[in-house]
């Protein structure tokens, strides 16, 4: 778990509570959020305890497993991270996207979920959302990967089941529906 | 049929999965629910003099402080011995042992009075070193030893004309499944309990819920939530008990769920242990005799030690004739983390060392490896050290050829990337091969046996099986069964629970065999029943009805779909399946295993000589798998087998120092990551297992048990050292760090016809085994 000593940075929209909470605004998955949080929660707890958004996993809770990974705007643009490691009020004012974000039209699966079924990327699962997620910003900035740039966009995220063979394959498999050269 | 046995049929959990809503034991939740948080030791071995919990519970928002006088049953539990405290009791003999539970309205608080609660320890001396373990005074008042198997074969003197000897070792690995440990209790208005957990054996956690609450076994209700991985370290019990005490002891719902560094902390781990061999051959290389010794530390509780060691030392044979033999064997307690079931099952250990020995019998003799593993391959027919006779299909010899036909992959060597990234010294590639013999299911007369519930309407089947789903896919086999055999349109598989009876654990390679042939059996039964009502409704023979592809068929005629056969009609059948009995070793009644896999394995690793850096560049694997009953599937278990076998040979340690574990932790417990892992090319040897639907077998240890001395054979080879310790360190590499095999030319001495080729088991030790150290063991490791 992250700690933080008392960072006390400028928050957006922030307002120190007492019990030295804070509470600030939150966009998860479309849905704002107004959220009160200790300063030394985790993005990962606030979106899972307080929130109740389950989709995030906790694998080890630092940073080494990218079973929590989501995408953050938190101010830069936006980016995959993994949610354990940022303190949750530094994401204040913020938009997070989790795997719910991800998704095909009318609650059909994604491509890249699609593959991950098809190729038997998944078994014991705890680590599919976040690699769904690595997968997809990958593929959403880079649709024709090299295996070298595939390990290099998931070497974050563990998995302890599969041997990672069926979900370069899942990756590799939904690049090539997205490049329509199935 | 589309979906039956043998199509890659996706898994039914699948798409929760994909989209991140599969519920796992982490995310369970209910209303009014309280958490709870486990005080452990932080000494190896300490006497507890004071205990005081007074403090804890007057906090606000706490409602329960628990200590082992609060157990109204039997305070002792355990998976294989009742030889563990629930909760501390007057000493503790790990670090990290269970002293109090508490219960409060949220995680800080419950953590904060966990901290609030007074122990006074007095330290005692700390029993680390296994082989101290058999001399030293007992840390335990069951003794130091959990279990000595001893047993000779043939004429264990005889000898060919080159001996070779070493002492072997394997490290501690944890099994670092995904998903730290998590479970939610509740009262039953009963006055029962009942808990939704991670677990891999549902009526064993039942049981031992019922021994510490004193509650008989239908007021404990045990449900499977989502697993994140299990790999054996979720067959031993750690937070049920607790949690379920807890419920009962504040009326309320309590959920635990462990951190990650509590996770390494509370489950088994692997046994590491010490092995030393000698194999005597011929001048072809044909293996004369065999003496094996393994001394395994079992840590703190007995857990499966009593077990595991007879896998370590009846299988040191490895999957070669052997005709003469000596071997033994012992599992020890100490002050270590306990240690117990792991992919593999004490396998691994003795596969490691037996293909170190083949190697280094092949270098003397000038034999390529592969032949002198060709020439020594068992056969169907043969007769094991432990005596039992291999009478189903023994392919060694069609996995060891079936890998020759892959080809070597081509390429110049290149610098190690990921955990052995290099910057480019000089790389030598190496090529090494290991084959693996694996006993399938429970062994040694533990009953193995499992149940299956199947109804069926309007072609709609649901299967119900106390079978934990842990990741494997045995939710998709019960499904293709369901397919297959009742050409059923939908299947539900129920989540299982212990209101069907026990299909034993998720391990030891057993359950496509034994819940799946429970699941294939009801569904039969359930045709039969829908085929009877069929045949009174149409006036016809139910001995000609049968289903094909989904649809009822009179004498190979199509009389419609099952879906719309006996309209509204629900057909139901509870079957039970168990494997011929098993006994123990050297009991002369029969076969110690149920069934045996084969696997061969090559394995092409580059390596940075300078710096002592791996990459495994492709590991190659034929494997006798019975049938495929799932393409996609099995090629995942092997896929993620190898890769847990590579960690275990190169990076997967679990340091402990004077009892601690330093690194408890996935920043400094490494496993594999994508880029550790190698190219694999997997294919199958196919030779249906009698006696089983499909002639299918279990497939998911195999795997594991080869790449460990694959990996490690083929650092060998790019290296040219011995290499006698797994996890293989870079510091073992740079600075040539361990033994060499002792060869020595001697002069043949034919076996002793008039020897017994059974086994025959001796009661007493043949020597201390202390002396392992004094016959060649590296003083690293
Ligand atoms: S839980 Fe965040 S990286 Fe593991
Ligand atoms: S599927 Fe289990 S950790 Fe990846």
């Amino acid at each position: 778990m992250t700690a933080v000593e008392d960072p006390r940075p400028e928050v957006a929209g922030g307002t120190d509570g007492p019990d030295s909470s804070v509470t600030f605004a939150l966009t998860v998955d479309g849905t704002a959020h107004e959220v009160t949080a200790r300063w030394d929660e985790s993005l990962l707890t606030v979106l899972r305890d307080r929130l109740g958004v389950r989709g995030p996993k906790t694998g080890c809770a630092h940073g080494r497993c990218g079973a929590c990974a989501v995408k953050a705007d938190l101010g830069d643009g936006g980016h995959v991270l993994c949610s354990c490691l940022v303190p949750a009020a530094t994401a204040a004012g913020g938009t997070v996207e989790t795997i719910a974000s991800i998704g095909g039209p009318d609650g059909a699966l994604s491509d890249v979920q699609e593959a991950f079924l098809a190729e038997g990327a998944v078994q014991c699962g705890i680590c599919t959302s976040g690699f769904v997620t690595a997968a997809t910003e990958l593929l959403d900035t880079n649709p024709d990967p090299t295996r070298t740039e595939i390990e290099a966009a998931l070497y974050g995220n563990l998995c302890r089941c599969t041997g990672y063979g069926r979900i370069v394959a899942a990756v590799e498999t939904a690049a090539r529906t997205r490049r329509g050269d199935a | 049929m589309d979906g039956g046995i043998g199509s890659s049929v996706r898994r039914p959990d699948g798409p929760a999965k994909v989209r991140g809503e599969f519920s796992y034991a982490g995310d369970l939740t209910a209303d009014g629910m309280l958490v709870g948080v486990t005080l452990r030791s932080p000494h190896p071995h300490a006497r507890i003099l004071r205990l005081d919990t007074a403090a804890a519970r007057a906090m606000d928002g706490v409602h329960a402080v628990l200590t082992c006088d609060d157990v109204p049953g039997d305070r002792q539990f355990g998976l294989v011995l009742r030889d563990e405290p629930v909760l501390a009791d007057g000493v503790v003999r790990y670090a990290g042992e269970p002293v109090a539970v508490v219960a409060a309205v949220d995680a800080a608080t419950a953590r904060r009075a966990a901290r609030a609660v007074e122990v006074d320890y007095e330290v005692l001396p700390a029993l680390t070193d296994p082989q101290l373990s058999l001399t030293a005074a007992s840390v335990h008042p069951d003794g130091n030893v959990y279990r000595h198997v001893s047993y000779s074969c043939g004429d264990p003197d005889a000898r060919g004309v080159v001996t070779v000897e070493n002492t072997y070792r394997i490290g501690m690995q944890d099994p670092a499944f995904l998903a730290p440990e998590a479970g939610l209790a509740r009262p039953t208005p009963d006055g029962g309990v009942a808990i939704e957990v991670a677990t891999q054996w549902l009526h064993s956690d039942q049981r031992q819920i019922g021994w510490a609450t004193g509650l008989p076994p239908e007021k404990v209700h045990v449900s499977l939530a989502g697993v994140g991985g299990a790999f054996g370290g979720r067959e031993d019990v750690t937070l049920q008990v607790h949690a379920c005490l807890l419920a009962l002891a504040t009326g309320r719902p309590v959920k635990i769920e462990y951190t990650r560094e509590e996770s390494f902390l509370a489950h088994r781990q692997r046994h590491p242990g010490t092995i030393w061999l000698r194999h005597s051959a011929d001048a072809d290389g044909r293996i004369v005799s065999v003496e094996g010794r393994v001394l395994l530390d079992g840590g703190a509780y007995a857990s499966t030690s009593p077990v595991v060691i007879t896998n370590t030392v009846t299988l040191l044979q490895g999957p070669y004739r052997v005709d003469n033999g000596r071997f033994e064997g012992w599992s020890v307690r100490t002050n270590n983390p306990s240690c117990g079931a792991m992919r593999g099952f004490g396998v691994p250990q003795a596969a490691f060392a037996h293909e170190a020995q083949l190697d280094a019998l092949a270098a003397a003799l000038g034999i390529d490896p592969v032949e002198i593993r060709l020439t020594n391959a068992l056969q169907r027919g043969d007769v094991a050290t432990f005596g039992q006779r291999f009478d189903a299909p023994t392919p060694v010899r069609e996995v060891i050829e079936g890998l020759r036909a892959v080809p070597l992959p081509s390429g110049p060597a290149k610098p190690p990337g990921g955990v052995g990234r290099s910057g480019g010294g000089e790389v030598r590639r190496g090529v090494g091969w290991a084959v693996s013999i694996k006993n399938l299911a429970f062994s040694e007369g533990h009953v193995d046996e499992s149940t299956a519930e199947v109804s069926l309407r309007d072609g709609h089947a649901t299967v119900h099986t106390a079978c934990a789903e842990v990741g494997q896919g045995f939710v998709t086999v019960a499904e293709q069964v369901a397919r297959t055999v009742l050409g059923a349109t939908s299947v539900d598989v129920v989540q299982p629970d212990t209101l069907v009876a026990s299909a034993g654990s998720t391990s030891a390679s057993r359950q496509t065999m034994a819940s799946g042939t429970a699941v294939h059996r009801a569904c039969l039964a359930v045709r039969d029943r829908m085929l009877g009502r069929v045949a009174r409704a149409h006036g016809l023979d139910a001995a000609t009805l049968t289903v094909a592809d989904g649809v009822v068929c009179a004498a190979g005629r199509p009389l419609g779909p099952v879906a719309t056969a006996a309209p509204g009609q629900t057909f139901r059948a509870t079957e039970h399946f168990q494997h011929p009995a098993t006994h123990p070793l050297g009991s002369g009644a029969g076969g110690m295993y149920v069934a045996f896999g084969f696997s061969a394995q090559r394995a092409v690793v580059d390596v940075d000589v300078e710096l002592g850096l791996v990459s495994v560049v492709q590991i190659a694997s034929c494997q006798d798998v019975g049938t495929v009953v799932n393409p996609t599937q099995l090629l995942g278990q092997i896929e993620g087998g190898i890769v847990q076998g590579m960690g275990l040979a190169l990076m997967e340690e679990v340091v402990v120092v004077g009892g601690l574990i330093t690194n408890p932790d996935l920043q400094d417990y490494l496993i594999p990551t994508i880029v550790d892992a190698p190219e694999i090319v997997s294919t199958y040897v196919t030779d249906p297992e009698p006696g089983m639907p499909h002639g299918w077998k279990g497939v998911g240890e195999p795997p594991l048990v080869t790449a460990v001395p694959v990996v490690a054979a083929a650092v060998r080879a790019a290296t040219g050292l011995p290499l006698p310790a797994v996890p293989i360190r870079p510091e073992h590499i740079a600075l040539g760090i361990g033994q060499a095999p002792t060869v020595t030319w001697t002069t043949p001495r034919a076996a002793d016809p008039d020897r017994p080729r059974g086994p025959v088991v001796d009661e007493e030790p043949h020597d201390a085994p202390g002396t392992m150290a004094e016959e060649g063991a590296p003083a690293g490791g």
